[in-house]
């Protein structure tokens, strides 16, 4: 175990941030998968191209030695090279922008009618949520709080600065609309593995739209300067069976209008 | 906020306005069958958009509630290989809920996957006006058809969805005051 430590290859039971980490979170959405795979394509260009200059570089720092090479070469053109180096650095941003463009499309294309709405207010510095699909007027609704759980009454196994009291609850496996909006100061929502970061803008309301495939916690945290306390916002989604989500909802909703 | 919506451009309320007569003039012919309204109400854009299509053959549509609201169920949610099941679940509950939203709030809600549909007019990130709109939309429908017109009732639960309750609140508290800045 330690030894898997010092290689930085911990072993996280959950979709958090680790120590050292280096790479992605694991993805549970398909729009993280997708990013994935998009930094995956174009690191094979980019080692090409690493691999490439880095050639050049070395050979010719290799070669320019005042008693291996005492007369340099002098050539100023080279119609066959310049012509080179012309056309391959054209088509290889266009291998690159290809996937780029049609992953970013798909990302702000909502396709399907989403089936649940949920609002993410951000406030200096927690965040609120509203459930309010099964509203029947406006002063109801399922709306709390979600503070950052500070570091003395952190629980053993809980993450520093990323456990929260009220987490979100969503159903996985279902298409969610998210509705990132801010009450003062700019915000922002961000799931890593979710592959999600919207800005909350006061006075403007941003949408997302994602569909979290398997059951689990994800963390994240605020990822817009908003004052002090900005390192002290975080966000936690919890992903439920579908069936799990309407009690949760249910239980939640009965003292709710018990109030009203 | 305010400042930002005070510039609705006027091609949009007059957008909204024919549409919503034609609307008007579709429902003034259909007879108001309370049962069939109400799920008119809890149903999803795919009829919103063919409203008209729909709206000669009220009676077949009545007569087979459950398998219609399956449907449409399945057609909200593509994904939900389990929906059938689900959706024949939630269609008894929406049932259910139809009759008890038509008595009294106390009882236990039935909870139903179902939210404001995804807009054409809106495609882009940014949906505050899609909010904004909706609730014009509530609330002219409401002016044009009174308070407690039941086709009201889906533009209600859109706005609801869609909109912050601190935005609704205020909205609500200019509207009292007749400073609301939008095309009601």
């Amino acid at each position: 175990m330690i030894v898997l430590e010092w290689l930085f290859l911990t072993i996280a039971a959950c979709d958090a941030a680790e120590p050292w980490q280096l790479g992605f979170q694991d993805a549970a959405t398909p729009m993280m998968q997708g990013i994935i795979d998009l930094h995956h394509d174009i690191f094979f260009f980019l080692i090409l191209i690493l691999v490439f200059v880095l050639r050049i570089l070395v050979r010719a720092l290799w070669h320019f030695h005042y008693q291996k090479n005492p007369i340099p070469q002098r050539i100023v053109h080279g119609t066959t090279i310049e012509i080179l180096r012309t056309i391959f650095p054209s088509i290889i941003p266009m291998f690159i922008a290809i996937p780029s463009f049609a992953l970013l499309y798909s990302m702000d294309e909502v396709v399907v009618d989403p089936a649940i709405t949920i609002k993410a207010i951000g406030h200096q510095w927690y965040r609120t949520y509203e459930y309010s699909d099964y509203n029947s007027s406006d002063e109801q609704s399922l709306t709390f709080d979600s503070y950052t759980i500070p570091e003395d009454d952190l629980e053993l196994g809980q993450s520093r600065l990323l456990e929260v009291d009220n987490r979100v609850v969503v159903p996985a496996k279902t298409h969610l609309r998210i509705i990132v909006t801010s009450a003062d100061v700019p915000h922002s929502w961000a799931v890593p593995s979710s592959g999600v970061k919207c800005d909350a803008v006061p006075g403007r309301l941003n949408q997302i739209s994602i569909s979290v495939q398997r059951e689990g916690v994800y963390y994240g945290q605020c990822s817009e300067i908003c004052g002090t306390n900005h390192a002290f916002t975080s966000i936690v989604v919890e992903a439920v069976p579908r069936k799990d989500y309407g009690s949760r909802v249910s239980n939640q909703l009965i003292p709710q209008t018990g109030e009203a | 906020m305010a400042e930002a919506q005070t510039e609705t451009p006027p091609s949009l309320s007059e957008q909204y306005s024919l549409k919503e007569k034609a609307e008007k003039s579709d429902v003034a012919t259909k007879v108001a069958d309370a049962e069939e309204v109400e799920n008119s109400a809890s149903t999803s854009s795919k009829e919103v958009v063919t409203e008209e299509v729909e709206t000669p053959a009220p009676l077949v549509e009545s007569t087979e509630v459950p398998p219609a609201v399956a449907e449409e169920n399945t057609e909200a949610n593509p994904v939900a290989e389990n929906s059938v099941e689900d959706a024949q679940v939630a269609a008894e509950e929406s049932n259910e809920r139809t009759k008890e939203s038509s008595g009294d709030a106390e009882e236990t809600p039935e909870i139903k996957l179902e939210t404001a549909p995804a807009d054409f007019r809106f495609p882009t990130t940014n949906q505050t006006r899609h909010c904004f709109t909706r609730y014009i939309e509530y609330h002219r429908c409401v002016a044009a058809k009174g308070e407690d017109a039941s086709e009201c009732d889906k533009f209600a639960k859109y706005y609801r969805a869609l909109c912050p309750g601190e935005w609704i609140d205020r909205w609500n508290e200019q509207r009292e005051n007749g400073t609301f800045p939008g095309p009601l």
